[in-house]
């Protein structure tokens, strides 16, 4: 009985998405660009929380006029007066370039949509990931689209045809090239334990045992900070230093490529967040101390720890710019290639022996 | 007569040294050298002034440091206008600190008068200067917190001033330009229930520049940013002529309320807090430590006052003072300002407005300190030892 | 290290705000704060000397019947020199600040009517 509705059912979803009728290509479009839509409305919430929740580290009221008394619908009307702003385009800039930089940025954020699992379906004892595609060098992928975005900022600097810009793209490159290493052979560490690329693989290694973050816990810093610094946040943030370089990288933009440019580093955020909990969290695993419970895992619940967790690290992410000042970039540097470098090293050596031991 | 063309020739020779061009020797760039204008407009300015930084990669090579642009004329305004009238005028000098700018003039004015006011107003004036002091100190820190990118130490800082501003506002009725003191005394006396509240308000401020000072010295991401960096050794300190916060924390102990003390600083009994080495890290330590010991002063000075008249007997006036003549003569009185040593020098001639006025800030000389400290350093620290330098740019420019 | 920043800030988000909602909760200020000027019809003897105190020239004395001031609140510094000197104190302050925010520079010229607050 049950295998005759599973056939109906997914006869069904392969001839409403499948290659089969005319319409199958357009209705994976919508879905993309409704997955596409999804994870702006998460940054929305992003930006929300981080207002809110660097509100109250401040003692103060965050948003509270607009959409309610918490504010939610505050980046709408944000974005609002940014789409009404003049767009202005100073007179001396390379303009394919300084043109092409927000684009670029927004572009590659999103392209990190595709192959990450933003939580699970199980449904009768099998785990469906809610991811767009599942491929075997998945998290190859995500690290290598995620570096793309400082060619975007290295557009933007050196398009504006402005000192700051210029002095602020090169911190940049700077800052990228030490923590893209480290954040890479902490990624190389996980995956050497695992034996595979492919993050859902990842995930499920961790259900067994435990979470990577306890038995890795070296990795796991080295990969926080890394991602810290990835993302270009306080104390990492000297490309967009509002104290030296007026606006850094984003002097000369105004209006709504400003706005594509803020949200792209919010989508970031998002992302790398995801990417933080399903590598060393978890992902949508339950809790160790909470397996006793005996809550059956079917429906939704994964996808709804996945975003318990994920929000958790968001809210350390935001917790860690506002709570430190900025460094220099020559001790970021220092930092990156003197202390992290090595003992990535460390934790690969490690992580080769713990691959040894590892039960699948 | 003068010679026009002398003239001519006099402002062709001051106006060169002004004029931005490539023939001066700052000016003459390498090829791996850059121009960089810490510009009058800036987001993290206190006030227009301009620092051309020539820089290469990211160190500093040298500096030109140009001010005047905020320029209002104060101390000609104060020739026309009747010594009464200049009082709200010097409180906008430097508006943060504007109870430091009032005493320093009032005292001038009362030496040239050869009166002294009674033991309860100069109580009443000693706690107005520390209550000034500990909230222009709170906020140049915080300002400071800002240019090194940690917002968060500003807005705590900005919250414990409320109360402080709340307790000047009770005496005095005004947040920033109090006008308190008159010649002879002060304008109102201290109202009823204010020494319960200014008691706690203290105890909290102490409490939580504990929490502050804990803060700064144990992050390390801090130490990195500070410790060794913006140094002035005690030779370079007296050469350029500072005083203040900044001076101390160099190791030498100057304080104008020990050196020249006037008003009943003798009877209480304070440390004068120093530092080491002059780093930025050490002029924000003193700084903190001046707040805490100035809450210590307001409270010895609370348990110390007496009731008594605010005026003295011979002045029939009282706080309605009048355009009167003033003796001629000249007066010098310095008095410690949250940034250094103020002075007004008042020349009088007899009438009733003065003769002329010459304001001694101390935020000219720390401006001045600013182009040696500058020399190899990052871009990045050339706001965070600005800033750490808290000097107002409206006092600079007067 | 740094965990003495962290714990700091996590323990001040359970504290409660100090913000004020702007125009819905209004200032407190204190009693003795220096806003807007009021005048005593009956103590007021025109004697003008509030206008030659002070320092801005903001005060002119007009006729009313007899002698009042006329205030011109775009120019006031609100130091309280005038009040000060005042032999009858006829002229005092009060606690009222919003009233100075206006569009219009011209009705900031408060005749002597209006500081009575006779009129509108």
């Amino acid at each position: 009985m049950l295998e005759e509705q599973m056939d109906i059912l997914l006869g069904l979803l392969y001839t409403i998405f499948g290659n089969e009728n005319w319409w199958g290509p357009w209705i994976r479009g919508v879905v993309g660009l409704c997955a596409m839509g999804a994870i702006m409305v998460s940054a929305m919430f992003a930006v929300w929380l981080e207002r809110k929740y660097a509100s109250d580290i401040q003692s103060r009221i965050g948003p509270n006029r607009v959409g309610g008394r918490y504010g939610l619908l505050q980046l709408i009307a944000d974005a609002i007066k940014l789409f009404a702003k003049e767009d202005l385009k100073p007179d001396k800039v390379d303009t394919p370039v300084w043109v092409g930089a927000p684009i670029l940025m927004f572009g590659s954020a999103l392209l990190m949509l595709i192959a990450i699992p933003f939580g699970a379906f199980v449904f009768n004892g099998t785990t469906y990931p809610l991811a767009v595609t599942q491929f075997d060098i998945s998290i190859l992928y995500l690290e290598a689209v995620s570096a793309i975005g400082i060619i975007g900022i290295f557009m933007a600097g050196w398009g504006s045809n402005n000192k700051f810009s210029v002095i602020a793209a090169f911190r940049n490159i700077a800052r990228m090239i030490g923590y893209e290493v480290a954040l890479g052979l902490t990624i190389v560490s996980v995956v050497i334990v695992t034996g595979s690329l492919n993050i859902v693989d990842i995930v499920e290694a961790q259900r067994s045992v435990v979470w990577f973050a306890f038995v890795m816990p070296l990795g796991f810093m080295i990969f926080g900070v890394s991602l810290i610094a990835d993302m270009g946040r306080i104390p990492f943030d000297q490309n967009e230093a509002e104290e030296e370089l007026i606006a850094g990288w984003g002097t000369e933009y105004s209006g709504m490529r400003f706005g594509l440019a803020y949200f792209a580093e919010y989508i970031h955020m998002v992302l790398g967040s995801c990417i933080a909990v399903l590598i060393f969290l978890g992902g949508w695993n339950m809790p160790g101390f909470l397996v006793d419970l005996n809550i059956p895992l079917i429906g939704l619940l994964p996808a709804g720890i996945f975003l318990a967790k994920w929000v958790l690290v968001m809210m350390f992410v935001i917790l860690i710019r506002w709570a430190l000042p900025r460094i220099r970039i020559d001790q970021v540097t220092s930092i990156g290639w003197k202390i992290l470098f090595p003992l990535a090293m460390v934790n690969l050596v490690w992580a080769a022996m713990l691959g040894l031991v590892w039960p699948w | 007569m003068v010679n026009k063309h002398d003239v001519k020739k006099r402002m062709r020779q001051l106006a060169a040294d002004y004029i931005h061009e490539p023939q001066q020797e700052a000016y003459k760039l390498d090829d791996t050298e850059m121009m960089l204008h810490i510009g009058p407009q800036n987001p993290i300015q206190p006030g227009p002034f301009l620092i051309d930084l020539k820089i290469s990669g990211e160190t500093v090579r040298d500096s030109k440091l140009y001010m005047g642009y905020g320029h209002k004329g104060i101390e000609k305004i104060l020739e026309s206008l009747t010594y009464i009238q200049g009082l709200p005028i010097t409180d906008r000098m430097c508006y943060l600190s504007s109870l430091s700018n009032n005493e320093a003039y009032v005292s001038s004015v009362e030496r040239l008068l050869d009166i002294e006011p009674p033991e309860r107003s100069q109580y009443i004036r000693v706690i107005m200067q520390e209550l000034s002091r500990i909230q222009s100190h709170l906020l140049g820190t915080g300002e400071y917190a800002t240019d090194l990118g940690f917002v968060t130490m500003f807005l705590f800082m900005i919250r414990e001033r409320e109360y402080v501003l709340g307790l000047i506002e009770d005496i005095t009725g005004a947040r920033i330009t109090h006008c308190f003191p008159r010649f002879g005394g002060v304008r109102e006396d201290l109202p009823e229930g204010w020494r319960e509240k200014a008691i706690d308000v203290l105890a909290m401020i102490n409490e939580k520049c504990e929490t502050y000072k804990e803060l700064f010295s144990s992050d390390r991401t801090y130490r990195m940013r500070t410790v060794g960096i913006g140094t002035l050794t005690k030779e370079d300190v007296i050469k350029v002529g500072l005083t203040g916060p900044a001076l101390r924390a160099a190791g030498i102990d100057y304080d104008v309320r020990k050196v020249y003390p006037t008003l009943t600083y003798p009877d209480i009994d304070f440390k004068v807090q120093t530092g080491n080495n002059g780093d930025i890290f050490d002029r924000i330590m003193v700084r903190i430590n001046e707040i805490q010991e100035s809450c210590w002063i307001i409270e010895q000075a609370l348990d110390q006052i007496k009731p008594g008249p605010l005026f003295p007997d011979e002045l029939p006036y009282g706080r309605r003072t009048p355009s009167m003549r003033v003796p001629p003569g000249e007066a010098y009185v310095p008095v410690e300002d949250p940034r250094g040593e103020i002075a007004i020098y008042i020349v009088s001639d007899g009438t009733d407005k003065p003769y002329r006025v010459k304001v001694r800030g101390p935020s000219f000389a720390l401006m001045q300190g600013l182009p040696p400290m500058l020399e190899n350093v990052y871009i990045a620290d050339v706001p965070a030892i600005a800033a750490s330098m808290d000097s107002c740019n409206s006092e600079v420019d007067r | 290290m740094v965990l003495k920043n962290f714990e700091e800030m996590v323990k001040n988000t359970f504290r409660p705000s100090v913000t004020r909602l702007c125009p819905e909760v209004p200032t407190e200020v204190s009693d003795r704060y220096r806003g807007m000027h009021k005048l005593d019809r009956d103590k007021c003897i025109g004697c003008g000397i509030c206008a030659g105190t002070c320092p801005t020239r903001a005060i002119r004395i007009v006729r009313h019947g007899r002698w009042f001031p006329m205030i011109d609140f775009g120019h006031c510094m609100f130091c309280g020199l005038c009040v000060d000197q005042c032999p009858n104190e006829a002229l005092t302050m009060t606690k009222e600040y919003i009233e100075v925010i206006s569009p219009d520079r011209y009705a900031l010229i408060y005749g002597p009517a209006q500081l009575m607050g006779e009129e509108d």
